[in-house]
Parts: structure tokens; C-alpha cells; sequence
């Protein structure tokens, strides 16, 4: 089952590279997979003990037996509302390109396939090369997608996107080889812990360039400015989960006293990028910048979360992780859809949008709402579990997050006035329509999924035992 | 054992190599320059053979048919480039081919 | 009784769920007739639970009932739990029964606005989030409703969304009401890792044993979102400015029910206040300022409905300080008759502002008593309730606030004189606003743009909500009078023990002294206003401090937003671009520079590279006999 789920989606992509579909047929099969994939999600889900905090529905071959390499994948309650939250906002992000329609349709769908499936098999891998293989073969799509299908300046935000990543990623790889030949094994789950602080900083470098972490987010703004709307949902909503992935899976539990050595630093510049990006994307000039920066500070606080070293902060972060996949997909297709209409994303040259196209209205300010965690989100409750967990590290963390809390609502609010409100800018004319059904069709699905979570998100919260895995 | 002492065979050897290394070294026809290649080579698979014999293993002379191998196809590809630059009437001078000057 | 109570809680929010996904399916009129008729629903539902209520004994009251688990990770649970005990059920009546008049009120008043249904789905949303707010039973989904509260106030102060005003005001009223979100927020942070619980009996139960720092964090902290949300010192600059919403918003929200959130939280919260003297000493302190302060720039306003704010500010400052000192049975039938004449003041006002086309300018009003007769007299009983005259429903709340608050000792006597100077204050500016908006001939302006609402819907519903409100202005403090009997009080005994209890005396003495105080501000809005007898003071200097409301927007400005913003700028110009955008760029550059000089090294003659191969190889040739 955990295999199928990874399988489905690589098939889905050499079905669509190999035979010479039209242009329809090729976006529809790659939606058909990626919902196909959502109802196997699903299915995993029924089949699935969620109250149990172990691992689930293993699979695992021997590959290399005298390294102690395996192929091993299976489901902790947390990875499968991580990999849920994936296989949900590719469909969207597929359907959207669907919708959008891309240049040579075959090699896009298929590389959107590819990295569902390879983002799929990071969320379950339990061998660290077959994360290795699985992480690296999730960023070859998104250099491609992001260097070739973006906007003018795609060369340099990919190549911004490759030194850092790939910096990363080596710093990752030494660290992997060290670790597994240390422990005999790379297997996670047979593994023992270690003391090495080295190893720790090889795999925190790795991750917190993908979260992004404070100041290792240089490639961000550019990629996600750069990029299709959809691929920027896809970094920001579930490439920066892998972070959170390797974080918890790895870096914290494997790596325990370093990580409680280095849990000042790591919250302190967690700390830092929550102010430093909330402060920033209240002065950005454009839709994605704000978005880009609120990313920045989300994830920021999902950090926080991992790190607060308690059953809350935990599980709050795995609750955030989710809300803030959705949410933020949600508003890169929105921003997208809106650059569309208005052929910018200038805040300045925007405004008055509320009037007469109440639907974009509606779905902006719900997303927006959910965004700034207003009490009674989804986003609100993870960052309430996450902030009050480290109360238990220090008072000061949980003030600063609820001070960051209040720059959240000024930088969403200065969003959603300058898309919705006031005079119509220059750019909103006529021609701006109001959402297409086929917009709806994406976007009311993702809005409904985070209702359903603020309405319950003990849901995740309650069902992750993410804390469970550091015992 | 029979015949010269290995040291003779390594003497030839090395022989072989030098006058094949100042061949590629001064020459400037490309021609030329494979020829001494294909001498290098060559005293390189004496010693290997000669070492070979010493030791009484076979594992030197199994080496040596590989680098004759390997020589025979890159020789081909040298001719076969050679050919190419003479059709497109290009000097056959490699100090005038300098296009991977950096 | 709990089943009712969780329908009152339901039907505002299917309204609001409905008229957003029918979208133009359904009417404009429709959708107001849903949310009125659904709101009407939850009245009908509360004071069946009300009823059921009453019929129990006093000790069995209090009925809890958790839905579903809203939230939990590792040992910590939060339930969606409702508290349905004397106190909620109070606070349900009032909210879903001055909301069902005021949103019914709303069909005339909004009636022909182009988004209407946008309004209606809004209103019903408030009047959720304001029941889930008073009928919870723990911290975590009070601040839920707390957050929903100030969201549904943010979408309705800028419903008219073109203006720029509107907008701003928007933002501004969130903004600061998330500053006491996170305060509060902070509150509950302790309080979960000191009790470990966020549900109202065990948290109180167990503030006690905490230490006394700890105790006064969590006031403290509790006090920060009730001053955000109730608009009290220092956090109140944002109520003025919500004016700029239509005016059954300014009635429902930002008068009878969501701003007076933070007095029902001080009295819920009894129990941690009461265990942090410090902070109840701080909350009257605070509430008798603002009364003070509203009161006094209250005189200077000359927007009609910015008066109105400034009382409301001002009257909730009167509860905060009954809050403040204990006296909680008179806080909240404070409360509940407030609801009642504020409502009746703005909806009131409402008609005039509809009568003149939209005009809030009290300058350019006036004479519109013999225009609009029966407004008048509903306006008058409004201002006479507020000014705490007998036999109005004003004068037997405020009179036991202030009889409470000499019988609480201590520095009480300065808190009793600046509340009696606020009587006076009250009567002084609410006649003002009568004196100038009623009486004398009309304007010109009125003359001209006078439109008296006929006998259609639009007249007909804003003639029920304000009538209704009119008779409770009256009769609703009759409900208590604590000199002669006190059901208030007693009905609230189970929840909240009143600390300070007022002789006789006391009462009788207070109530003399204000009613004569409040015929004085009266007399004298009369002769400065009406009959000019007496010149209104110049005293420039003063003036402009009030006109300029004591400097807080600009203070708040150069200190808060100023420095926030520039920071910034000041990241996103030296930091965000030239180091964090730099450093890529700067590693780019260098990797260019260093394969330009090694490209030197590529001659492209064939003989370099040979004799560097075998130079090579023979230095290593010598390394390895060296090392050998």
C-alpha cells in the first residue's frame, strides 16, 4: 500500500512522458493520477490505527545488506497527515496547471507526476538513503519546472535555488554516510541515536535550507517569484514539509543531545526569521512576495514547534505543517489567478477587486483569515499548541510568536485591502472577472479541507504523536 | 627462470615510453603525436608483460590485451578526428588548434 | 436546556454558512429575512433555556456539555464545551435578543445597499461568534469567540470597503484587538503549563495554589484582551474610528454586545482576578479613566455617532470599575441595560442618519424634533437612560455601581469622585447632542435633505427595533433596584459572590447625589446649547487636547507603527537584499573569478597539457619514493 502510493504516481509520469498524448489528454491523465492518488491516500488513511504511534503499514527489501541498506518505507500517524496534505495540494497544483494550460504539456505533467511521487516516498522512507534518493529526486523536477516554465527571471532564481539546495543536500550526504557507517545500519527505525554534533549541523543545514530558516532563505523570494503559481504552491507548501520531515524523523530523533544542545540556536534564529519574515512581507510589493515572506515566517514557527521539545509544540507544528500546506497553496493559486487577470502582482496597481466579483472575494479573505490564524483556524490552533509548548522553554519564545502573531494580521490585512479594497487600481478593469467555476473547482476543495480543520483539528493534533517517536 | 633479467625488459620499457613521451611532447602533427601515443602504450604493456612473466601470473598479460584493446579504439577515434579536420581543410598543426584555450 | 442551547448557538451560523454559498440564489431581502429570522431563532432557543433554567434549583444550574475534542496533544484536551449557568444565559438573552432587533433593524436600514447579502451573512456570523464567546466553557474556545468576535467587527466596520477610511478603521480595530488576543493568548500559555488545563472550573479551581507572580501574569494577561476588546485605556483609539461602519454594526457590536466581551470576561474570571488584588485594583483604576477620559472628549465630538462611541466607552469604563472592586451582580445589569439604551441611542441616531441621506455631521443637523416626532422621543428616553435619571433603566444600574464603589473602601472615595464626575460629564455631553441635534429650527441643510421613512419595510423595521428597544430602556431597570430587591444578583449568585455590598445609605445618598449631578449637566448642556444663555468656554489649548483625543493615535503612531515599519525598511533595504539576496550573488561572482583564474592555465596548446600530465605524474613518482 505505502509502495502503491509511490509507484502510482512515478507510472502515472512515464505513462505520460512515453505515449504521445494531445495536450488535453496528457493534463487529464496527470489530474486523473493525482486524484486517483488522493482516493489511495484516503484509503491508507481507513486502513490505517490512529491510535497507535507506531509505525504503520512497513514495507521493507533488503538492497545492500552489507551496508545495512534496505529499502524501508511505512507511515507514522504524523508522516501520513504530511504525505495527505502532499498528495492533496499536487492535485490542486496539477489541476491548476491543467487549468492554466503549460508549453509541451507531456514533459510538465509528467515531471508534476515525478515529484508527487518522490515526495510521497520522502514523507515514508525509514532508510536514510532511500530519503537521500528520495529527497534529491524530489528537487530534480523543481529545478526543471521552476528553470524552464517560469517567468523572466527563471535562470537566476533556479541557479540561486541549485547552490543552496545542492549545498545543502552534500553537507546532508556526508553526514548520511558518516551516521550509517557509524550505526552499522542506515535504517532509521534500526538505528541508535548519536552524540555528534557535526552530523547534527550536516543535517540541520540541509533542512533548514529547505524549510527556509532564517538567513539561509535567499533562493526563496526568487523562486517563488519566478516560478508558475502552482510550482510556487508546491515549494512552499509541501517541499518546505520535507524539511519538517527531516527535522523530526532525523535531526531531533536521532540526534537528541545535540539537539537539545543546539536547541537555543536553532530557536533563536527561528525566532529571528518569524519577526524578520513578517516584518519583511509587511513591507514586500507584490502578492507573492507577502506570501513568499509569510512562508518564511510560518515555517519559521513550525521550527519552533519541533524544537519546543514538548507533546504541544509537536503536534502544533504537525498541525501548522498541514494548515499551512493548504493555506498557502490556496493563495499562490490565487495570486496566480489574480496576476492572470490584472498581468501583475504590484500591490500598488492593484485594489478595488471586492466589488463585484464576490467569489474571489470571499475565497481571498477566507484564506487570508485562516492565513493570519484568526482564533478558530486551523492555522490558529497549531500555532497556539506550538507557542504553548514553548512556554515550557521559556516565557520569551511564546512572547515573541504571539507578538509575531499580531504583525501576521498586519501584513494579511494589508494583502487582502490591497487586492479587495478601496478604489479600483489601475490595472482592475472589466476585464478582471470574478473566479471561473474551474478555479472554484480547485480552490473551494483546499478552502473546505480548512474549515473542516478549524472545525476540527484535533483531527491531526490528537492523532500525530509526533512526540511520540522521541521516547 | 629463462631469458634476459626483468631489469632488461623494464630498461626497454622505459625506453619505449621516453622516446614515445618526447614524441608527443615536440611533434606537432597530429599524426605523429597518436604514432608516439601508441608507443607509450606500448612500453607500458612490455612492462606489464615483462612484470608479468616474473611473477608467473597471468593477470599482467590479460592486462596488457585490454590496453591493446583500448588502444585500437582510440586509435580509430584519433584517425577517424584526424580525417574529419583534413576534410574541412583544417591545419593538421596542434599547436594552431588552441580553441580550448580558457 | 442544553439542546436549546446549542441550537441558539447553531442557527446564526448555518444563516451565515447559507447566504455565503447561495451566493445570488437567494435574494437580497431574503437573505435578511434568514439572518433575522435565524437570530430570532437563537432568542427563541436562549430563553428556553432561560426558562428551563429557572426551574431548576439554584446549586443545579450550571450544566455542562462537550461536543467533540477540539483540540488536544499530549496530555492537554480542549473540548468544544458549552457552560450553560446563570451567568452565560444572561449574556445569550442579551446578545441574541438585541441582535435579532438590531439585524431585523438592519433590513430597513440596509435596504437597496448592493451587498446586502454580504452584510446579513456577516451580522449572523457576529452574532455566532458572540454566543460562542458567552456560552463556552473553557479559555481556548472563549478565545476563539473572542477572535471571531473581532473578526466579524473588522468585515463590518469595513463593509463599505471603497472607503479608504472604512478600510483603515478596519485594520486598525483588528490589529489592536489582536494586540489583546496575544496578551491573552499569553495568559492561557501559563495557566496551561501551571494547571495544565484551559476549562473554566478546574483552571479557577486551582489559580489559587499558584504563586502570586503567576497569578498576577494571568490577570494581567486576561486584563490586556478585555481593555483591547472593550476599548478601555490604553487600547481604546480604535472604537471612535469604527464609526466608520453602517450603523446597526455600531449599535450590535460596537455597543451592546462585543465590546462589553471584556466585562463578562473580568466577571467570569472572577476567580483569577479576585486571587490578584494588584490587577483588580488596575482594572477599576483603568475603567474609571476611560470613563473619565471618554467623557470628557466626548464634549468636542461633533460626529453624531462618535458621541455615541465615546459614551459607550465610557459606560463600559463604569463596569470595568464595578468589575474592578467586586460589585459584579451591578456590573452586569450595567451591562444589560446599556445593551439596552445604547442600542436604542444608535439605532435611533440611525434613523436620523438615514433620514438625512448618510449625514453624520451634528453641524449640519438640527430642529429635526418636529421632523421626526416619535424618533424623538425614543432618542430622548435613550439619552435620559444614559444619563441615569429615574425612572430610566440607566440610574438603577450606574447608581449601584456607584454606591458599590464607596462601600468598597480603600481608595474607593477617589474612584466614587471621579464616577460622579463622569455622571455629570455624561449628562453634559449626551444633552449636548440633543440639545444640538433636536432642538432649535431645522437647518438648511436638513430642511433640504429631510426624508421621513414611510409606513414600507424600511420604516416598519426600524420602528420595532426601536420602539422595542425604547420600552426596555424604561422597564429594563426595573428588574432590579438594589436598594429595595435585588433578583440580579441572586440570580447570579451560583457563578459570581459579590465582594462589596453597599448599606442602604449608601444607595440612597449616591442615587440623590448623581440624579442631581445628572439634572446639573443637563441644565447646563441646556443653557449652553438650547437657550445660549451660557458661552461655551474657549480655552484653545484644551480644546485641541480633546479634539485631538489626549494624542493617543499619534502617540501610538510615532512609537508602535513608525518604528515597526522603518525597521522594516530598514531589513528589507540593508539586510533582505544586499546580505541575504547579496551573499548568493557574491558566491556566483567569486566562483567566476576564481575559474577565470584558473582558466589562465588552459593554453590550449597540447603540448602544455602533456608536459603538465607527465610532470605531474613524475612529481608524484618522486612523492612516492620519497615517502617510501
Amino acid at each position: 500500500m505505502t509502495t502503491a502510493l509511490i509507484l502510482l504516481p512515478l507510472g502515472g509520469a512515464l505513462l505520460v512522458w512515453l505515449l504521445p498524448w494531445s495536450r488535453f489528454w496528457a493534463g487529464s491523465v496527470a489530474v486523473l493520477v493525482a486524484l486517483v492518488e488522493v482516493g489511495l491516500w484516503v484509503q491508507v488513511v481507513l486502513g490505517f490505527d490512529l491510535s497507535d504511534p507506531g509505525l504503520q503499514l512497513e514495507q521493507r527489501q533488503e538492497w545492500f545488506s552489507d551496508l545495512g541498506v534496505s529499502y524501508h518505507v511505512g507511515f507514522y500517524a504524523w508522516s501520513l497527515w504530511l504525505a495527505g496534505a502532499a498528495v492533496v495540494v499536487m492535485a490542486a497544483a496539477t489541476a491548476y496547471a491543467f487549468w492554466a494550460g503549460r508549453e509541451r504539456p507531456r514533459a510538465y505533467f509528467g515531471l508534476m507526476l515525478f515529484l508527487t511521487g518522490a515526495i510521497v516516498g520522502v514523507f515514508v522512507a525509514q532508510d536514510l538513503l532511500v530519503f537521500y534518493a528520495f529527497f534529491e529526486a524530489m528537487l530534480i523536477p523543481l529545478y526543471v519546472l521552476v528553470g524552464v516554465w517560469g517567468g523572466a527571471g527563471r535562470v537566476g532564481a533556479t541557479l540561486k535555488f541549485v547552490i543552496y539546495t545542492m549545498a545543502g543536500s552534500l553537507l546532508m550526504l556526508a553526514a548520511i554516510v558518516v551516521f550509517g557507517l557509524q550505526q552499522g545500519t542506515f535504517d532509521l527505525v534500526e538505528s541508535g541515536t548519536s552524540g555528534s554534533t557535526w552530523l547534527f549541523l550536516g543535517f540541520l543545514a540541509a533542512f533548514a535550507v529547505k524549510a527556509p530558516l532564517f538567513p539561509l532563505h535567499g533562493w526563496l523570494p526568487d523562486a517563488y517569484r519566478e516560478s508558475s503559481p502552482e510550482v510556487a504552491a508546491v515549494l512552499s507548501g509541501i517541499v518546505s514539509k520535507a524539511a519538517v520531515f527531516g527535522l523530526l524523523r532525523i535531526a531531533i530523533a536521532k540526534f537528541p543531545e545535540p539537539a537539545s544542545d543546539l536547541r537555543v540556536l536553532v530557536l533563536a534564529l527561528a525566532a529571528a526569521g518569524l519577526v524578520y519574515g513578517s516584518l519583511v512581507a509587511f513591507r514586500a510589493p507584490d502578492l507573492r512576495g507577502i506570501v513568499a515572506y509569510s512562508s518564511l515566517a510560518q515555517m519559521s514557527l513550525i521550527t519552533i514547534g519541533l524544537f519546543s521539545g514538548t507533546a504541544l509544540g509537536l503536534d502544533g507544528a504537525i498541525l501548522l505543517s498541514v494548515s499551512h500546506a493548504l493555506v498557502s497553496t490556496t493563495l499562490f493559486l490565487l495570486a496566480g489567478g489574480i496576476e492572470r487577470r490584472a498581468d501583475t502582482g504590484e500591490l500598488a496597481l492593484l485594489g478595488g477587486m471586492a466589488r463585484g466579483r464576490p467569489a474571489l472575494a470571499t475565497v481571498l479573505l477566507t484564506a487570508g483569515m485562516v492565513a493570519l490564524a484568526v482564533p478558530g483556524s486551523s492555522a490558529f490552533a497549531g500555532e497556539f499548541l506550538i507557542l504553548a509548548g514553548v512556554f515550557d522553554v521559556g516565557w520569551w519564545w511564546s512572547a515573541i510568536g504571539a507578538g509575531a502573531i499580531v504583525l501576521a494580521a498586519m501584513y494579511v490585512l494589508r494583502l487582502i485591502s490591497a487586492v479587495l479594497h478601496d478604489a479600483p487600481g489601475p490595472r482592475t478593469n472589466e476585464a478582471v472577472l470574478d473566479l471561473r467555476p474551474a478555479e472554484l473547482g480547485i480552490l473551494l476543495p483546499l478552502l473546505g479541507l480548512l474549515v473542516v480543520l478549524s472545525f476540527w483539528p484535533d483531527a491531526i493534533s490528537g492523532h500525530s504523536f509526533a512526540f511520540e517517536l522521541l521516547q | 627462470m629463462l631469458g634476459p633479467e626483468i631489469a632488461w625488459y623494464l630498461s626497454v620499457a622505459a625506453f619505449l615510453f621516453g622516446i614515445g613521451s618526447l614524441g608527443v611532447l615536440v611533434r606537432r602533427s597530429p599524426l605523429i603525436v597518436l604514432l608516439s601515443l601508441e608507443i607509450m602504450l606500448n612500453g607500458a604493456n612490455l612492462a606489464l608483460i615483462g612484470c608479468s612473466r616474473l611473477y608467473g601470473g597471468g593477470d599482467g598479460q590479460i592486462f596488457a590485451l585490454a590496453v591493446m584493446a583500448v588502444a585500437a579504439s582510440e586509435v580509430v577515434v584519433g584517425l577517424g578526428l584526424i580525417v574529419a579536420m583534413a576534410r574541412r581543410g583544417l591545419a593538421l598543426d596542434v599547436d594552431r588548434l588552441t580553441t580550448l584555450r580558457g | 436546556m442544553i439542546t436549546a442551547a446549542w441550537i441558539a448557538l447553531a442557527a446564526p451560523l448555518a444563516a451565515a454558512v447559507a447566504i455565503t454559498l447561495a451566493g445570488t440564489s437567494i435574494s437580497r431581502r431574503g437573505a435578511g429575512y434568514l439572518a433575522t429570522g435565524a437570530v430570532g431563532a437563537s432568542f427563541v432557543a436562549a430563553a428556553v433555556a432561560f426558562v428551563a433554567m429557572w426551574g431548576r434549583d439554584a446549586e443545579e444550574r450550571a450544566v455542562l456539555s462537550t461536543g467533540w475534542t477540539w483540540l488536544s496533544a499530549g496530555d492537554f484536551s480542549v473540548g468544544v464545551t458549552l457552560l450553560i449557568d446563570p451567568l452565560s444565559a444572561m449574556e445569550m438573552l442579551i446578545v441574541s435578543g438585541v441582535g435579532a432587533l438590531i439585524v431585523g433593524y438592519s433590513l430597513g436600514y440596509m435596504d437597496g445597499e448592493r451587498e446586502e447579502r454580504r452584510f446579513f451573512a456577516y451580522m449572523a456570523l457576529f452574532v455566532f461568534s458572540m454566543l460562542l464567546l458567552v456560552m463556552t466553557g473553557n479559555f481556548l474556545l472563549l478565545l476563539v469567540g473572542w477572535g471571531l468576535v473581532g473578526l466579524s467587527s473588522y468585515l463590518l466596520i469595513g463593509f463599505w470597503h471603497e472607503r479608504p477610511t472604512a478600510v483603515a478603521a478596519a485594520k486598525k480595530a483588528f490589529v489592536m484587538n489582536a494586540v489583546g488576543d496575544a496578551t491573552m493568548a499569553l495568559a492561557l500559555f501559563l495557566l496551561i503549563w501551571k494547571t495544565g488545563t484551559l476549562d473554566f472550573g478546574t483552571a479557577f479551581a486551582r489559580v489559587d495554589d499558584l504563586s502570586p507572580t503567576v497569578q498576577t501574569l494571568i490577570a494581567l494577561g486576561l486584563l490586556g484582551g478585555a481593555v483591547a476588546k472593550s476599548a478601555q485605556l490604553p487600547l481604546h483609539t480604535w472604537l471612535p474610528d469604527a464609526m466608520e461602519g453602517p450603523t446597526p454594526v455600531s449599535a450590535l457590536i460596537h455597543a451592546a454586545t462585543m465590546v462589553t466581551a471584556g466585562v463578562y470576561l473580568v466577571v467570569r474570571a472572577h476567580a483569577v482576578f479576585e486571587a490578584a488584588p494588584e490587577v483588580q485594583a488596575l482594572t477599576a483604576w483603568l475603567g474609571a479613566a476611560t470613563l473619565l477620559l471618554a467623557g470628557l472628549v466626548a464634549l468636542v465630538q461633533t460626529n453624531v455617532k462618535r458621541v455615541i462611541a465615546y459614551s459607550t466607552m465610557s459606560q463600559i469604563g463604569y463596569m470595568f470599575l464595578a468589575a474592578g472592586i467586586g460589585a459584579y451582580a451591578s456590573s452586569m445589569f450595567h451591562l444589560m441595560t446599556h445593551a439596552f439604551f445604547k442600542a436604542l441611542l444608535f439605532l435611533a441616531a440611525g434613523i436620523v442618519i438615514h433620514a438625512l441621506a448618510g449625514e453624520e455631521d451634528m453641524r449640519r443637523m438640527g430642529g429635526l424634533r418636529r421632523l421626526l416626532p416619535r424618533t424623538w422621543w425614543a432618542f430622548l428616553i435613550g439619552a435620559l437612560a444614559l444619563s441615569g435619571l429615574p425612572p430610566f433603566a440607566g440610574f438603577f444600574s450606574k447608581d449601584s455601581i456607584l454606591a458599590a464603589t464607596w462601600a468598597s473602601g480603600g481608595d474607593g472615595l477617589a474612584l466614587y469622585a471621579i464616577a460622579l464626575a463622569g455622571v455629570f460629564l455624561t449628562a453634559l455631553y449626551t444633552f449636548r447632542m440633543v440639545f444640538i441635534v433636536w432642538g432649535g429650527e431645522p437647518s438648511a441643510f436638513v430642511r433640504e435633505h429631510v426624508h421621513v421613512p414611510g409606513r414600507d419595510l424600511v420604516g416598519i423595521s426600524m420602528a420595532i427595533a426601536v420602539g422595542t428597544l425604547a420600552v426596555l430602556a424604561v422597564v429594563g431597570g426595573w428588574v432590579q433596584w438594589a436598594i429595595l430587591y435585588t433578583p440580579v444578583e441572586t440570580w447570579l449568585h451560583p457563578v459570581v459572590e459579590d465582594l462589596v455590598r453597599p448599606t442602604v445609605a449608601e444607595d440612597v445618598i449616591t442615587s440623590v447625589l448623581a440624579s442631581l449631578l445628572s439634572l446639573a449637566g443637563i441644565w447646563l448642556a441646556w443653557a449652553m446649547y438650547s437657550a445660549k444663555r451660557v458661552r461655551v468656554p474657549e480655552a484653545p489649548a484644551l480644546r485641541s487636547l480633546l479634539e485631538r483625543k489626549f494624542w493617543f493615535d499619534e502617540a501610538y503612531d510615532a512609537v508602535f507603527y513608525r518604528p515597526a515599519a522603518a525597521l522594516a525598511r530598514v531589513w528589507t533595504r540593508w539586510v533582505e537584499e544586499p546580505l541575504i539576496g547579496g551573499s548568493i550573488a557574491g558566491v556566483a561572482l567569486g566562483t567566476r573569478e576564481l575559474g577565470r583564474g584558473v582558466a589562465a592555465a588552459q593554453t590550449g596548446f597540447l603540448r602544455t597539457y602533456v608536459l603538465a600530465i607527465a610532470a605531474g605524474a613524475a612529481l608524484l613518482f618522486l612523492v612516492y619514493l620519497a615517502a617510501r
